[in-house]
């Protein structure tokens, strides 16, 4: 009669012991570093790149990773529920791209590209050179739904009528590649359209490329979420991933096309060369960013001639950021395209009250006054004021009147308010800063402005930081701030 | 004794109300009627099984109407035995001993005078699985009789047994009333038992109750005799 | 005794027709399902070889997430057991209101697709009280949300296998013992739970089983964590996510061969158990 008793006590004690050895980790505690893990959601069918760099990592930074894989879409509907978690690897830019527009994802580094092309088994036993061959065998194809192949695959295909011809031909749509390659490896259907990148994960079979899916593009990429708690530490990894000496390495091993990647490095140092009149506009921004990035960017303020100088005696920064685009053709093959940021305006500036009653450039040249402009040589605001006199025809009017050239903006701007000059002709930028000491007379003249490019060294190490800082640069809060300080977004800039 | 007053119960699509009858202490009363007649319910309702709608129960002077059937102070020996599959003859002996948390050594005292009682000696180490039926009852028998309850209540004990196995019961039922002195309220349709047992016949019909003494003719209306 | 005047006795027996054709046919229709099963594993076995076996074995993954399966499909069978058994009895031996709508709720974790389950329970504890129960124990992708994620689906099938046991344990020995002096407690425990000794093995078998298979919630709720969250069920799974068959088949098989001993072992002790005891 005790057995009833009996069995509860025995399965209390089996319960406590099951409980204990699973909280258990033999060995002792884990020797793990007490930093949080960063936590990655990973495509399955990449497990094997990203688990072999992030062990390495591991090593090398001492952070711990916990990978979770699944399929893409249910990764991203998990995270969406859960709301936790630091970064997202897809087996296709689209989902990433998803995830982008819904607010997920902020920074993105690329890893690989694939190519869509037919798959069969080794030795192409059923002789499939063309697409048109594919129409008499036993075909899998990705589903246009499901898998971002199968829409990739469909749109290049459609034009030609091509795709409607496999449609009814096809055996069967799968979900994923995997899917499909372990189909033709088992034999079940001869052929199927899948990455190249697939094909060369599976030894026993082969790929056929066709010029006509060639146009196709595939994308891994792996982003980082808007919401994870550690970001400094996710970008490392992700930049880790994207190495070319590291993570990069691991892709191309396992038949990836890796992308050009940044170099590794745990801190990376960048230059960046700048006009004086973004100083303000874009400073706090590079600090936001060198605290997220984990990167420190170098800022040298300048004028632009000076730099264009320091640059044509064989310094080379990461990026330019150019007072004014007349500054950019003297350096333009040692850079990217560059991308129009913004715009500032020439103006004038007298004294609070405008006591000489100074209306336009046309008054410069009376006698007496006390002149300030740029160095024509060392700055852009100098030379596009020289330009502009010039156009006017003020220059030889003027030029008697010049007390002072100075290589920037600021040092006239300081001599206006020491009183020392009557009128000097500054950025509308550098004028808001003193609206309340001094006097703004706008000029009227087409070419009265500045416009600001911002462009990425052709052989920078870091062009992807680069364009991510460009991208912090063009960000809506960047954007603030420029046209609180007085600029004008540029019509190109995003 | 057992006495009910206007006893009203349900069961079901099942009413039976008005019941009263007397079975004086120490006496054998036998309830009878058809199949589905409503007899095991009023078993049960005696038992404390069923809850009483109406009316009182009274069992050995105690007004027991409310009263849970583990205070009742009743064996109770259902159609089928009901035996525990899971444990011996000795255990069934001892139960109700058991959960009374009697000493050990009075337990084996009672367990055996029982078993001396009713024959079962040789089965005491056994399980009820290959107990023969007559052998089954007696067990029944013995379980519910472990606590000295005053009244025994029993449900067709002897339908399901042959003629010399019943023969044996009604002996054994013999046995317990001169041994024990308890009041007995035995379910039954078969007259040819009542007739050889009884000292009361009930007849239950229709949901009303009539009586018979053994030996007398039935008289109509719920007549109570005195005891 | 009178006999009618024209019988003869026969001069030979009637022929009663043959009972093989009956046993033949069940043989043939049972005797499919199981050379069904029997061919699923010797297809797999087929596929993989005993190297690939091997190699699985010898994988810390691996390792691990077949002692994560078995403890945790354990101890998700013994709570589902402790679970039902309340439940199993109540539905067997109480009428109240309200009772069919509890049956067909008690059902819904195994009409479910496990997908859905899955879901449910991320969705779940993403909402305040879930959030609070992360403070005190973390469950969303840890351990714990392996034996939930399991225990959700096991005990359904633990509470159906014990209603039918307690459904067959006649009544009447309850009220036997009531009569003796019990309360209702003790006629459970005394009475009623040893002799459903044989559906608490049942039911905790079933839910043992069920737990081991849990894949499609576990994917979900726990994630698929290496080290950490992976059961047997999704190895299979990662294996066959990166086109290794063979691994992903030989992982099926090891996961078939341990059932099968659990399984074995406890349908053993069971037997001994009602064995054991003298008739």
């Amino acid at each position: 009669m005790k057995t009833a008793r009996r069995l509860l006590v025995v399965s209390g004690l089996a319960a406590l012991l099951l409980v204990f050895l699973l909280w258990w980790e033999p060995g002792g505690p884990p020797a793990r570093s007490a930093k949080t893990p960063l936590v990655i959601y990973c495509a399955a069918g990449l497990k094997p790149p990203v688990e072999a760099a992030a062990r390495a990592y591991e090593r090398t930074c001492d952070t711990p990773i916990q990978i979770q894989y699944g399929g893409s879409g249910a990764l991203l509907s998990n995270l969406r529920v859960v709301g936790r978690g630091d970064l997202f690897l897809a087996a296709d830019d689209s989902y990433l791209r998803m995830a982008h527009t819904i607010g997920l994802i902020e920074e993105t580094i690329p890893l690989a590209r694939m190519v869509p092309v037919i798959a069969v088994r080794k030795g192409n036993p059923k002789s499939i050179h063309s697409l048109e061959d594919l129409l008499r065998v036993e075909v899998a194809l990705a589903n246009p739904e499901a898998a971002a192949i199968g829409n990739v695959v469909r749109e290049l295909l459609r034009p030609s009528g091509q795709w409607d011809a496999l449609e009814k031909r096809v055996h069967v749509f799968k979900p994923t590649v995997t899917d499909i390659a372990n189909d033709i490896k088992l034999g079940t259907v001869d052929a199927g359209i899948i990455w190249d990148a697939t094909v060369n994960q599976y030894p026993e079979l082969e790929m056929v490329r066709i010029p006509a899916l060639n146009a196709g593009e595939g994308n891994i990429s792996i982003g980082v979420l808007s919401f994870s708690q550690q970001p400094t530490s996710a970008l490392r990894f992700a930049r880790y991933l994207g190495a070319p000496d590291k993570g990069l390495q691991e892709f191309s091993r396992l038949g990836y096309q890796p992308v050009a990647g940044d170099a590794w490095a745990e801190r990376p140092e960048a230059v960046l060369f700048s006009g004086g009149v973004n100083r303000l506009a874009i400073e706090e921004t590079i600090q936001r960013f060198e605290q997220r990035e984990g990167v420190s960017v170098t800022r040298v303020f300048n004028g632009c001639g000076i730099l264009v100088s320091q640059m044509k005696s064989g310094q080379h920064p990461d990026a330019y950021f150019a007072c004014d685009i007349s500054f950019m053709p003297p350096v333009r093959d040692l850079f990217l395209d560059p991308l129009n940021v913004s715009e500032t305006d020439l103006v004038l500036v007298v004294a609070q009250g405008n006591p000489l009653a100074i209306r336009s450039l046309a008054d410069l040249p009376r006698p007496g006054l006390r002149v300030g402009v740029a160095n024509p040589e060392q700055s852009a605001l100098g030379a596009l004021t020289e330009r502009l006199l010039k156009e006017l025809g003020l220059l030889e009017g003027v030029t008697p009147n010049l007390k002072v050239q100075t290589p920037t903006a600021d040092l006239l701007v300081n001599q206006m308010r020491t009183g020392s000059l009557d009128a000097v002709i500054v950025y509308e930028v550098n004028a808001s800063q003193v609206r309340d000491r001094l006097t703004v007379v706008p000029i009227q003249h087409a070419a009265a402005k500045a416009i600001q490019p911002y462009a990425i060294g052709k052989n920078s190490k870091h062009r992807l930081l680069m364009e991510r800082l460009r991208a912090a640069i063009c960000s809506d809060a960047s954007r603030q701030r420029y046209e609180s300080l007085g600029f004008h977004w540029h019509t190109n800039a995003p | 004794m057992i006495a009910l007053d206007n006893l009203a119960v349900r069961a079901g699509s099942f009413a039976l109300s008005g019941i009263s009858f007397v079975i004086p202490t120490g006496h054998h009363g036998f309830l009878m009627g058809k199949t589905g007649s409503g007899k095991t319910t009023l078993l049960e309702a005696v038992c404390g099984l069923k809850p009483a709608v109406a009316g009182r129960i009274v069992l050995g002077g105690h007004d027991v109407t409310r009263v849970k059937p583990a205070a009742r102070g009743i064996g109770y020996v259902p159609q089928d035995g009901a035996l525990f599959p899971t444990m011996t003859v000795r255990e069934h002996l001892a139960f109700a001993l058991t959960i009374r948390r009697w000493k050990t050594t009075d337990i084996e005292r009672r367990v055996d005078e029982l078993a001396t009682m009713l024959g079962l000696e040789q089965l005491l180490p056994r399980r009820p699985q290959g107990l023969s039926g007559g052998e089954a009852q007696r067990v029944a028998l013995g379980r519910a009789l472990a606590n000295r309850p005053h009244v025994l209540c029993l449900d067709e004990p002897l339908s399901a047994l042959d003629e010399d196995t019943r023969a044996e019961m009604c002996e054994v039922l013999q046995t317990v009333r001169r041994h024990t002195g308890v009041t007995i309220l035995h379910v039954t349709h078969s007259l040819a038992d009542a007739r050889k047992l009884a000292d009361r016949i009930f007849l239950l019909r229709d949901g009303r109750l009539s009586s018979e003494e053994a030996g007398t003719r039935v008289a109509t209306g719920g007549e109570t005799q005195a005891a | 005794m009178p006999q009618p005047a024209t019988q003869t006795p026969a001069k030979t027996l009637e022929r009663a027709p043959s009972d093989a054709p009956f046993y033949l046919g069940m043989g043939l229709i049972g005797g499919l399902y199981v050379l069904l099963i029997l061919g699923l594993l010797a297809a797999d076995a087929s596929f993989t070889a005993p190297r690939h076996l091997w190699q699985a074995l010898q994988s810390r993954e691996i390792r691990y997430a077949i002692k994560l399966s078995l403890l945790s499909c354990s101890l998700t069978a013994i709570l589902s057991v402790w679970v039902a058994v309340p439940i199993g009895y109540l539905m067997a031996r109480q009428r109240f209101p309200g009772k069919p709508l509890l049956d067909a709720i008690l059902d819904i974790p195994i009409v479910l697709p496990p997908l859905v389950i899955g879901l449910s329970l991320l969705i779940l504890f993403q909402t305040p009280l879930g959030k609070a129960i992360e403070k005190v124990v973390p469950v969303t992708y840890e351990i714990p949300s392996i034996i939930l994620a399991q225990f959700s689906v096991a005990c359904a099938f633990a509470v159906r296998t014990l209603r039918a046991t307690f459904d067959q344990i006649n009544p009447r020995q309850e009220q036997v013992a009531l009569t003796l002096g019990c309360r209702r407690s003790q006629a459970f425990w005394l009475v009623v739970l040893p002799e459903a000794r044989r559906g608490l093995l049942t039911a905790a078998t079933l839910a043992w089983a069920r737990a081991l298979g849990e894949f499609g919630p576990i994917l979900v709720f726990s994630g698929a964590t290496r080290m950490r969250t992976e059961v047997l069920p999704t190895s299979v799974f990662l294996e066959l996510s990166v086109g290794h068959i063979e691994a992903a088949v030989a992982v099926s098989l090891l996961m078939v061969m341990a059932a099968v001993l659990v399984l074995v072992i406890i349908r053993c002790y069971g037997l001994a158990e009602t064995l054991g005891r003298p008739l």
